[in-house]
Order: C-alpha cells, then structure tokens, then sequence
C-alpha cells in the first residue's frame, strides 16, 4: 500500500492550474490565492473520499469550484465594483497588440457569468469532457454543453460589442473570433 | 470560431497555470504535512 503514489505528492503538480481556475473565477490573484489555499486544506482533510487512480485534477477542481460557490461568490458581491476596478485596471492600453488582443478577450471573458467562466475553463481551456465537466459542476451533460455554446457566443458578442475601436489593433486569433460571428 | 476562443481562453489560461506557484503554497503543503506526522506520531510511521 505505501509503495501506491499518494495523491497527496500529487498534489502540488494541480496547483498551478487550481490558481488559474481560481483566477477566472475571482479575477483578483489575492482573492485567487486564498480561494486555492481554502480549497487545498479542505481536500487534504478529505483526501481519505478521494478513489486513487480517478481524476486527481478534477477531484481539486470540484472542491475548489465548490468553495467559490459557498464562500466567495457572496463575499465577491459584497464587496463594491470588484469588476469595474478590474476592468479599469485590464483595459490600460498595453505597449504590443498582441498583449492588447489578450486584455480585450479578458475584459470580455470577465462580463461573462459564473457558470460561463467556469464551463468554458474546464471544457475549453482545461479539455474536461462535457461529461467530466457536467460531474463536476453538478448538473446535466446537455446543460453544460449548452452553457458552454451560449457562453462562447455571449464572449464573441462581447468582443465586437467592446472593441470596435480597437479592432484594427487587434491580433488574427482576437480578429477570427470576431468574424466568425459576423459570418454567422 | 469556437476554436479560435478556446484558443484566447488557453492563451489567458496558461499565464497564470505558468506563473511560478507563491511560497504560501510550498509552505502551506509543509504546514499540512506536518500537521499530520504530528496526529500519527501514535501510528506507524507512513512517510518514508
């Protein structure tokens, strides 16, 4: 039993990718960072629930999405305008287009809700399956699925909505998204 | 389209999961450690 991996060991390998989930959840690195601190004590007190050999990082995932809904989201509102300080603070204007493109998709990627940010993390930045997903957040693989459609379309909306006079300055990925809903 | 988005989402994604992880962390995972060697001192010893 001892020579079994713990995923105790393990667990420093998620943590870079439990602050970036916390991140675009809270889009504060402080508030990020005790929301993963909060969520790390809280697995390592359950880690005994955890089935070796099932997915550690969406085992993490779950806890730390949970502890967002339970304490921080209510704390979030509670405090003044954490989004247009935030928004002020992302939209000065950087030095490269490249680094702008990427300070429009996250002023557009923090208008979206909760549910949006998070969907579109686990299925589009971190590849979770719409069914891993689905498990995680608690609710149906249509829902999900649905969420994630709703949420892409809601963030293209955004960026064509925000940026019309950025868009020459914007870079060929940021200008595709655009497009592609223009196409549409 | 919807790859061009994921694509940004990465992108944004992958700067924070690249940042060197805060001392707070390492020491908290010390912290916990020892916090349970200190519960088992009674139990056979399970670190190695």
């Amino acid at each position: 039993m001892t020579s079994h991996t713990d995923p105790k060991d393990e667990l420093v390998e998620h943590l870079p990718a439990m602050r970036a989930f916390a991140m675009s959840l809270t889009h504060n690195s402080a508030t990020a960072d005790d929301l993963v601190q909060d969520a790390v004590v809280k697995a390592w007190s359950n880690f005994d629930k955890f089935t070796p050999g099932t997915n550690l990082r969406a085992w993490l995932f779950t806890i730390l999405r949970n502890t967002y809904y339970s304490l921080y989201r209510k704390r979030r509102r509670e405090v003044a305008d954490p989004d247009g300080t935030m928004a002020g603070q992302l939209s000065e204007k950087p030095e490269h287009d490249g680094h702008l493109a990427m300070t429009d998709f996250r002023d557009a990627f923090a208008q979206l809700t909760d549910e949006q940010r998070e969907v579109l993390v686990l299925v589009g930045a971190e590849g979770f399956s719409y069914e891993d997903a689905a498990e995680m957040c608690g609710c149906a693989v249509g829902t999900i699925k649905s969420r994630t459609n709703r949420a892409r379309k809601r963030l293209a909306e955004l960026m064509q909505i925000d940026d019309d006079d950025e868009l020459e300055m914007t870079d060929a990925a940021t200008m595709a998204v655009v497009q592609g809903t223009n196409a549409s | 389209m919807e790859q061009q988005i994921d694509e940004n989402l990465r992108r944004v994604y992958s700067d924070t999961a690249n940042e060197p992880l805060p001392d707070r962390f390492t020491k908290l995972l010390d912290q916990l450690r020892q916090k349970e060697r200190d519960k088992s001192d009674t139990s056979p010893e399970d670190d190695s």
